[in-house]
């Protein structure tokens, strides 16, 4: 996984931050087409998916990259869960999560009967237990679980029952609470005092399997877990296999040596005629143009942002309509609080040459940070390049090795570039898209500061229902267009290829970060 | 040879010391650190600034190398910034997954470029030797990466005779396994590494043909097989000890690539992830040792060539 800052911050709504790498290892390569059928067909009572890198760490407390997520999420369960495009609450663990009128409590009835893998039940004493350690800072993922100054608590009232209590209200917290913290056992976990760490000293958990065997830069091996509340899963072992190289793990989806694995759209055509089957989904991911807005002037950002046609830039960068859909505002597409009543920024050349005039600023010049290692971004700022200078803007193109961009443009009106390419994941709740547009913010990499924009996020997190939240996310999306902060080109789908023994892939749910929702739900054919 | 052992090992720590030097400050003048590699947006400057203070990072870098040559002659290589993991723990892994695929890929290679070597030599000039000399040409432009994916689409993918991914099946350690496992990078290291010596044999075998000794063979009537059996061979097998002396550090980093392309679990590719990742401690570890070995290797042939050539012990008694 590259660094965070080549590309992508990802951040889960409720979440547990994920860093998805872009991974964009080029993917073009020897070993062409697929010259005969590949399937393997027989039953080997093994699921074998391909990441790229060891997990940066199995704590599930702290773990924040894509690889230690989909660890936690295999051994693990959470409370509940966020459905990915309708903001939706799934429950897991959880029978029925309720909040109180005032918003200041929520009760959270466990369903009877769960139990760890090592057979002891899962009971209110481990849900608070775990809530507990991950609202201790020093453990580095607490955010989520404190609202302002202060921590959510939270008590067992019986064996089955836990009750939150939230300093303040916040409509962000309620989802925060339910979901996306994984439930360790305190009879496992009890004595432990330190969960800062990368890994514990063992991993139980009531998850749909249990690891049997990590061999660090190979694999991790589970079994299934007879006693996981989803039923006992009808693949016996899972393993993770670890493989960096792209064409490598093209070639082993053809043989049919791995059964699953994220591919990149330059490779779609060479696994045409091989036994795996192709599911692009959304990521939630934008992938955007961004400016650093103290150094450009305003006039010129949109006469910018008029001259290009993000169709060209797209399909530039993924190939095929069928691997992205558009996007128009800061929230991804997919996202229920996405609109696209605002500034799309539809191309207009003569609108554009037009506001180049009115900014007074004379052949103007930009200069355009990137990625030079990743192709996408390479297709995009050719593109880029090209399009703006139809309107009478040059656009210099400086590359630059994957984390400098993102050192460079915090320099603020010190960098030496004025615009750049970047994406990312932040999940469900728009509250957090604040750590990009909020003045100061921590990834407000586009130095923008707008007071009415500040405003709008406070109303938001203080909004009462869904609707009024709309309301305010959709001005506040508008509001942000009309700065031409930020171009945004489109959700990038991500996409998965999975061998066609392989079945159950609907009810294992195709989700951002995890990969499969449900991996124990997976069937061989 | 005592004294003189000593003496090269003693001369060797001044250049491990430069090396280490110059690599930390490469690695310093970076623009970005490994805290980059693995901080989250959410985190804010006041956390990432307390992560570099955990880990020295906030200190001037000659304090820093300092700090860590300190822990180095203590025999502590100390823990990757990533994966908090021991550096030393992880490399007695790694050493012996690459010396498996590095030691009988180049084994294998000396073998076939001393046939060849000898064989090109012996027929200077004719068509079999212009034929191998094509052929060692062609192998020394391979790119290896290139190569592996001609060998992953041939042997793996088309034919199905070997797995592509990794050392062992998963759960398995059986010998037949490994060797499976091992057929293919094995074969492009093979093809990586032969060519080179190939060459040197036979320049090797060229120039001993020169020499009066073969004439005077000749002279007595000698057949050729018996010249080479007898007396070429043994000449031109003195200098190829001190290869392998040099070929001492490959057996750790020699397989970067290769390891990379076939998921094999070994220090080529630790190695290549430390360096995007900047977790210098790993970086600084595997240098140090990869440059250790390179000394050792030399020093190695040296002592073998002594032991060898009786006419370099003496003009090394005469200096």
């Amino acid at each position: 996984m590259k660094s965070l800052k080549t590309g992508i911050l990802s951040l889960l709504v409720a979440a547990p931050l994920a860093l998805a790498g872009c991974g964009n290892d080029g993917a073009d390569g020897g070993g062409g087409g697929a010259s005969e059928d590949a399937s393997t067909g027989a039953k080997t009572g093994a699921f074998t998916y391909v990441i790229s890198s060891d997990p940066t760490s199995l704590n599930p407390i702290n773990t924040g990259d894509r690889w230690g997520l989909t660890f936690a999420n295999i051994v693990y369960q959470p409370l509940a869960r966020i459905d990915g495009a309708t903001g939706e609450q799934e429950l897991d663990l959880a029978e029925s999560i309720e909040a109180s009128e005032d918003g200041l409590a929520v009760t959270v009835k466990l369903k009877p009967d769960l139990k760890f893998s090592d057979g002891e039940a899962l009971t209110a004493a481990d849900v608070v237990f775990t809530y507990n350690i991950k609202a201790v800072k020093d453990n580095g993922n607490a955010d989520l679980l404190w609202v302002r100054d202060k921590p959510i608590t939270a008590t067992a009232v019986d064996d089955l029952t836990v009750r939150f209590d939230l300093p303040y209200y916040s409509a962000a917290a309620l989802s925060n609470i339910a979901t996306e913290t994984f439930i360790l056992p305190e009879h496992i976990y009890g004595a432990e005092t330190d969960f800062s760490g990368s890994e514990l000293a063992e991993y139980i958990g009531s998850g749909p399997y249990t690891l049997t065997e990590y061999k660090r830069g190979e694999y991790l091996e589970f079994a299934a877990n007879p006693l996981y509340s989803g039923g006992q899963p009808s693949i016996e072992k899972l393993v993770l296999r670890i493989v960096s190289n792209a064409d490598t793990v093209k070639a082993a989806l053809q043989t049919g040596e791995v059964d699953a694995s994220y591919v990149v759209p330059a490779q779609l055509a060479d696994l045409e005629g091989s036994p795996v089957g192709i599911y692009p989904y959304p990521e939630g991911r934008v992938a955007y143009l961004g400016v650093v807005t103290p150094k450009v002037d305003l006039k010129l950002r949109q006469a910018l942002f008029f001259s290009l046609d993000r169709t060209q830039i797209a399909k530039a960068a993924w190939l095929e309509e069928k691997n992205y859909q558009y996007a128009y505002s800061i929230l991804p597409p997919s996202n229920p609080y996405a609109t696209t009543d605002l500034e799309k920024y539809d191309i207009d050349v003569d609108k554009a040459k037009a506001l180049v005039a009115e900014s007074g600023v004379a052949d103007p010049t930009l200069k355009l940070g990137y990625d030079g290692s990743d192709p996408q971004q390479q297709a995009e700022a050719a593109v880029i390049q090209s399009e703006a200078q139809a309107a009478g803007i040059t656009v210099e193109l400086v590359s630059l090795d994957g984390g400098t961009v993102f050192d460079e443009i915090e320099k603020g009106v010190d960098s030496a570039v004025d615009l750049f390419l970047g994406g990312y994941i932040m999940g469900i709740d728009p509250d957090a898209y604040s750590l990009l547009f909020r003045t100061d913010a921590s990834a407000n990499y586009f130095s923008y500061s707008n007071p009415a924009v500040d405003k709008l996020f406070d109303d938001g997190v203080a909004a009462a229902d869904q609707s009024a939240r709309k309301a305010v996310y959709a001005e506040l999306q508008a509001k942000i267009a009309d700065d031409a902060v930020f171009f945004a080109i489109a959700d990038n789908l991500k996409i998965i290829a999975i061998n066609d023994r392989i079945g159950g892939i609907d009810q294992a749910k195709l989700v951002s970060i995890y990969t499969f929702e449900k991996f124990g739900s997976l069937t061989e054919k | 040879m005592l004294i003189y052992t000593a003496k090269r090992l003693a001369g060797a720590i001044p250049l491990l010391l430069a090396v280490s030097m110059v690599v930390f400050g490469a690695m310093h003048l970076a623009p970005y650190d490994v805290i980059d590699s693995f901080a989250r947006p959410d985190m804010t400057q006041e956390q990432e600034d307390r992560l570099r203070q955990r880990y020295g990072l906030d200190r001037p870098v000659p304090i820093q190398y300092l700090n860590w040559l300190a822990g180095v002659l203590r025999g502590n290589f100390g823990y990757s910034l990533v994966s908090q993991h021991s550096i030393a723990d992880d490399l007695a892994t790694k050493i012996p997954n690459s010396i498996t695929l590095v030691a009988p890929a180049y084994l294998l290679a000396l073998a076939i470029a001393i046939v060849l070597g000898l064989v090109a030599g012996a027929n200077r000039g004719r068509p079999l030797d212009t034929a191998i000399d094509t052929g060692n040409a062609i192998g020394i432009s391979l790119p290896t990466f290139w190569f592996a994916l001609l060998v992953i689409y041939l042997f793996g993918y088309h034919l199905r005779w070997f797995p592509i991914i990794g050392m062992h099946s998963v759960g398995q350690t059986d010998l037949p396994d490994l060797a499976r496992h091992l057929a293919m990078p094995c074969l492009v290291l093979t093809v990586a590494f032969f060519p080179d010596l190939a060459r040197y044999v036979r320049s090797s075998t060229i120039s001993q043909l020169g020499e009066d000794y073969v004439t005077v063979q000749r002279a007595f009537g000698a057949s050729t097989s018996a010249i080479f059996r007898r007396h070429v061979s043994r000449h031109v097998l003195a200098p190829i000890i001190t290869q392998v002396g040099l070929a001492l550090p490959m057996l750790v980093t020699g397989a970067v690539i290769t390891e990379t392309i076939f998921a094999w679990p070994g220090v080529g590719k630790y190695f290549l992830d430390a360096v995007h990742q900047m977790d210098y401690p790993v970086v600084m570890a595997v240098l140090l040792l990869s440059s250790a070995l390179v000394v050792v290797g030399n020093l190695l042939a040296d002592i073998l060539y002594r032991v060898a050539d009786p006419r370099v012990r003496l003009t090394g008694a005469a200096a």
